[in-house]
């Protein structure tokens, strides 16, 4: 039986080397974050200023009156609807309007904004392409 | 390298030459039978695939071999990887258990596996012996037919490991009722959820983010 069968049956010789070398262990001078985000700007003179609109903020609605709770029922069946897809949005929402319009006769080509369409994403504060929100 | 690897076993990689018993790989006692680096003889096993098993916990089946040869009772464990299959109370032999220094340990029976061969699948009417085949019903079910009299043979409950039946639940007051939990509030609609919300609780802002570029 030579070392590596000694050393596989679990004798470890010195300390474990491979472990990550976090806050928690080391001497106290060795101060060492866990990847926070910096939620301002450090300036001249080592000073840090917090901006406000970096701190994360929740906002939660009402919720009086709200039946889901944190977590469901052993009993309820398995089985959920098919993803939301953006065809399927669109002659859910937006295709009854058109047809009416065009029912009625007032569908005008060029002035699609009154059924959503948004030619450029300039401007909106949650801009759909390139994605500026995290969700 | 030893220590962490072993704390991180998260998905317990059985080595080509596992010798398999009656406990959990994952259990001491497994552990303690089979440390890392050990190689004992082969075991040879007929192959079965996983598709033609018959036997599951929870069968009812009757022994053929042995000093319990004749008796049926209830499949407790299978282990499929040598093809055994433990039988609630038969086949048994005694042992103690819970020895201490002062204590001689209780004087229990436990049960010995037996193998597939030994064993034989009974039909659920005539509670004798069959020989047991996978078939297809007209709806497309895979059930198991037996041979002898075409009666089919249900699969037994399946338990959950943690030991909780769905039908007897009883609500805690952190659950979702099944009513509510399947009833079907969305409306779908052009506005992303953020900007509902916003228009929800009345919050304007008339602030953009300043363009940036990346490359």
């Amino acid at each position: 039986m030579g070392l590596l069968t000694a050393l596989a049956r679990g004798l470890v010789r010195g300390a474990d080397r491979m472990s990550p070398f976090t806050s928690k262990r080391g001497p106290r001078s060795h101060n060492k974050g866990r990847g926070a985000k910096q939620l301002g700007v450090l300036t001249a003179g080592r000073k840090f200023i917090l901006l406000r609109e970096m701190v994360p903020q929740f906002i939660v609605p009402n919720l009086e009156g709200f039946k889901l709770k944190p977590y469901v029922s052993y009993r309820a069946p398995e089985g959920s609807e098919p993803p939301m897809t953006a065809k399927q949005l669109f002659s859910e929402v937006v295709a009854p309007r058109i047809e009416k319009d065009v029912k009625d006769g007032t569908f005008e080509p060029g002035n699609l904004e009154k059924y959503g369409f948004e030619p450029t994403q300039e401007g909106k504060l949650f801009q759909l392409f390139p994605k500026n929100y995290v969700r | 390298m030893r220590l962490s690897a072993l704390l991180c076993a998260g998905r317990l990689r059985i080595p080509p030459g596992y010798r398999h018993g009656t406990w959990r790989p994952e259990t001491a006692a497994a552990q303690r039978r089979n440390p890392p680096g050990q190689r004992r003889n082969k075991i040879f096993v007929e192959p079965i695939a996983r598709e033609d098993w018959k036997v599951f916990r929870g069968d009812t089946v009757q022994v053929l071999v042995g000093k319990d040869a004749g008796k049926q009772a209830m499949v407790t464990q299978v282990v499929r990887a040598r093809n055994w299959v433990v039988v609630e109370g038969l086949n048994t032999h005694y042992r103690y258990v819970n020895r201490t220094a002062k204590y001689a340990g209780t004087y229990i029976a436990s049960e010995a596996p037996l193998l597939l061969s030994q064993i034989s699948l009974v039909d659920p009417e005539d509670r004798k012996p069959t020989e047991v085949e996978w078939r297809y019903t007209e709806e497309g079910e895979r059930v198991r037919v037996s041979l002898r009299s075409g009666r089919i043979i249900p699969l037994p409950l399946r338990e959950r490991r943690d030991g909780i039946v769905p039908e007897q639940w009883i609500d805690g007051p952190k659950d979702t009722t099944v009513k509510d939990a399947l009833e079907k509030t969305y409306s779908p609609s052009l506005k992303t959820f953020e900007e509902e919300i916003m228009d929800a609780m009345g919050i304007v802002e008339t602030r953009r983010p300043k363009k940036s570029y990346w490359y």
